[in-house]
């Protein structure tokens, strides 16, 4: 298995209880994965988890046999290879688009790092605002720029939190396409947490979904949509996956 | 946890060794008291303890209104003198309280400016104790006057620099411009003004030349009194420790008005503030009141001190005082440094560590600026010749002839003062911190940067504003100090402060002037420098 995670629990300091419970899941190479819940089902605790941002309790997590983390190591976030694009995106505004992708490529050759920065700025179709620096962007560019400088070092995995939460609905329907196409192009294999059904049915392979901490259910979206109880909602969703599904 | 474990270290000595002089006045209440100290107990103790809080009350409160009031016109809106404004406002800094307030003694004194203009042009024979400011209200007014910058400049770059959508949807949602500035500016802007002014008052409770001066009794004048007046070293230290009681209660005050309510841009995305024209009257008053304001702290007492100086100029020889302005420059200049690097590392582990415990500890850090400057310097002396003691072996190996090298140097000096002046750099850089939030740091490690890469690449070149901030306000407070420089100093080195301050308390005002003035220069220069940076927009 490519991505395996197994027993996964995390609790705050001075808090009671599990914010996360025996979370558990594997992951094939290349797989769009949607955790999806509720605010504080704990699905961005997962992401913050995985990332390395935060030390889980007990559980493990390894990526092609190498572990990020057991009862006994603990991999720093830099030494994992896991990209991530946070809600609200976290470019820094003292570097420009380049820059910012650049930021990631450090270990690769002077020749090595333009083309690939050349390739991430093609994908995400923004070649021509390399120079600008992020307050000169719209918000879906904003994202876009995000999603190279996660992509552009290689990761083994990406994660994203809520990723359309900053864009308009127009935009959404459009990105969500987009985002789609960019990481399958990539293949690259991606976790997004969202609590939008809409965006973990249009989006994802699999959806996961959190309830207090622990897992729901997880299924492809046609399965989950067999249970969902609202036949409007369905309907509507069923439309949209079939059309991202085309991609 | 390699490089947490780094920083923790790091961060651990600093946090030693500025909270070593903090132990010498704890081991100090434990001593058994004497005559005096039962004595100062039984009749003085509360009237020090009711003027400081009076000092205190009052100028945190005035500085509050005056600081915030002038950070919100500049930030906000556009008028005459906008520019030169911005920067200028923080010149009334550059003045040490105790200059100010000899100088405006000097002004309403019998022989002074307003009373002689006031006889001698318009027949007016006034009673003098109208014009008496050697009192509380008089101390008051310099300590606003001189310290509301603290708060202005603080607020000001959070203000300018704060994601303008908070005020703009405010606005959108139909709030006039009163109604933004306390529902919206002053609620988010909260961690900045109790910063300035929790600064302000730590500098109110330190101070000692104006109090002095007018006569006034304070835990400052009182413990210099017991240590210089009767000798008395062991009830020095337990005053000290009363002083440090009382700003641990406003610290604790400071950490519950802001504690819960730390605000960092919920959004990465940094806007600048936009401004608005001020036009007609609006226009004409917002510049009337910043030029009043600015001519109190500076203009006034700095014309003062120019017609001073007009008339001893050449009392005392030019190449002496370039000597007293490079000494002043070398250690104002090394210390702030090394307090924006020590105020950084340990702001970092602020960040890094979880737990009560571990955030509290950088905190006893900036206990340091509550102890005033003699206790800390004879708390740095026996440091300093305890470690003599313990490298004299060393010193003979190397072929040194005395076995006091460190006590004797400029590094007792400049040690105490970072631990004196690191309070100022540490709220600031914590308050920088703050403000840019954790994400940064995040995305930076999940694209495979180290913390300490992170560090240089990340948060100091977005912290830079505050960097500077910091470094500027330790400078010039440095450069005004007077105990710690008069104590701690190697023989035959003199500062500005310590000749300026020679100067006036031996009653020779107007020679105070000519070195004064240049405190003054070197600390208006600083301030242009420091306007350069701040108004660099984001790219």
């Amino acid at each position: 298995m490519y991505i395996s995670i197994q027993d996964v629990c995390f609790s705050y300091p001075n808090s009671e209880g599990y914010a996360l419970d025996q979370f558990s899941i594997d992951i094939e190479k290349g797989e769009v994965i949607s955790i999806l819940g509720r605010s504080g089902s704990g699905k961005s605790t997962v992401l913050r988890l995985l990332a390395g941002l935060e030390n889980p309790t007990r559980g493990s997590f390894t990526i092609q046999e190498e572990v990020m983390f057991d009862q006994k190591a603990f991999l720093q976030p830099e030494k994992r290879g896991i990209g991530m694009v946070f809600q609200d995106y976290a470019l820094f505004p003292h570097m420009s688009v380049s820059e910012n992708i650049l930021f990631g490529l450090f270990n690769m050759k002077k020749a090595d790092k333009k083309k690939r920065l050349q390739e991430v700025l093609e994908l995400v179709e923004l070649q021509e605002f390399s120079n600008r620096y992020p307050h000169q962007l719209s918000g879906g560019q904003q994202q876009r720029v995000a999603i190279a400088r996660a992509i552009a070092p290689n990761p083994h995995l990406i994660l994203l939190d809520e990723p359309f939460s900053n864009l308009d609905a127009e935009l959404q329907v459009k990105i969500r396409k987009d985002l789609r196409f960019i990481l399958k192009k990539a293949n690259i294999t991606s976790i997004f947490v969202t609590h939008d059904e809409n965006d973990a049915h249009a989006l994802a392979d699999r959806i996961v979904k959190l309830k207090d901490g622990s897992i729901e259910l997880i299924g492809q979206p046609c399965d989950l949509l067999r249970n969902h109880t609202s036949t409007n909602v369905a309907g509507e969703i069923t439309l949209q996956a079939k059309e991202f599904v085309k991609v | 946890m390699a490089n947490v474990n780094s920083w923790t270290v790091l961060a651990g000595i600093i946090i030693i060794l500025l909270f070593l002089p903090n132990l010498t006045i704890i081991s100090g209440i434990f001593t058994p008291s004497n005559e005096n100290w039962e004595h100062m107990k039984e009749f003085v103790l509360t009237t020090y303890i009711k003027n400081s809080f009076i000092l205190i009350g009052f100028t945190a409160v005035l500085t509050i209104i005056i600081g915030l009031s002038l950070a919100w016109m500049i930030a906000r809106y556009q008028f005459p003198f906008h520019r030169f404004l911005k920067w200028a406002l923080i010149l009334p800094l550059s003045i040490p309280p105790f200059i100010g307030a000899y100088t405006y003694h000097g002004i309403v004194s019998y022989t002074g400016v307003v009373q002689t203009t006031l006889r001698e042009h318009f027949g007016l024979e006034l009673n003098p104790v109208y014009f008496d400011i050697m009192n509380l209200p008089g101390a008051i007014f310099i300590y606003t006057i001189f310290l509301y910058p603290y708060v202005y400049t603080i607020t000001r770059v959070f203000l300018s620099q704060q994601s303008a959508s908070l005020i703009e949807s405010a606005r959108v949602l139909g709030k006039g411009p009163w109604q933004v500035f306390f529902q919206v500016v002053i609620p988010v802007s909260r961690v900045s003004i109790i910063g300035g002014a929790s600064l302000v008052v730590l500098e109110v409770l330190n101070d000692y030349g104006v109090v002095k001066y007018y006569g006034i009794q304070t835990f400052s004048t009182a413990i210099f009194q017991t240590w210089f007046g009767l000798g008395d070293i062991d009830s020095a230290i337990k005053l000290a420790a009363s002083l440090m009681g009382i700003v641990i209660i406003i610290l604790m005050v400071e950490k519950l008005l802001r504690g819960r309510r730390q605000y960092s841009y919920s959004t990465t995305k940094v806007r600048p503030l936009p401004r608005i024209q001020l036009k007609g009257a609006k226009a004409f008053f917002a510049s009337v009141y910043c030029f009043v304001i600015l001519s109190l702290g500076f203009f006034i007492p700095v014309l003062q001190l120019v017609d001073w100086l007009i008339l001893t100029f050449g009392k005392i020889p030019m190449d002496e005082f370039l000597i007293y302005v490079k000494n002043s420059v070398l250690v104002a200049g090394i210390s702030a440094t090394c307090i924006v690097v020590f105020a950084l590392i340990v702001g970092n582990f602020g960040r890094l560590v979880h737990g009560k415990f571990a955030k509290l500890l950088p905190k006893l850090t900036i206990l340091g600026y509550s102890i005033p400057g003699a206790v800390i310097a004879v708390a740095v002396v026996t440091a300093f010749i305890a470690l003599d003691r313990f490298l004299a072996p060393l010193y003979q190996v190397l072929g040194a002839n005395s076995t006091l090298v460190l006590s004797v140097s400029l590094v007792m000096l400049i040690t105490a003062y970072i631990i004196r002046f690191f309070a100022i750099g540490y709220n600031s850089i914590e308050a920088g911190y703050d403000k840019i939030g954790t994400d940064f740091r995040d995305a930076s490690r999940s694209l495979g940067v180290g913390l300490t890469k992170t560090f240089f690449k990340v948060d100091v070149p977005m912290m830079k504003g505050a960097i500077i901030s910091v470094f500027i306000l330790v400078f010039i407070d440095i450069l005004k100090e007077i105990p710690l420089t008069l104590i701690l100093r190697p023989f035959n080195f003199d500062t500005l402060s310590t000749k300026a301050f020679q100067y006036a308390s031996d009653e020779k005002i107007m020679e105070a002037s000519q070195a004064s003035l240049l405190i003054v220069c070197l600390s208006a220069i600083a301030i242009i420098i420091f306007n350069k940076f701040l108004d660099k927009e984001p790219k």
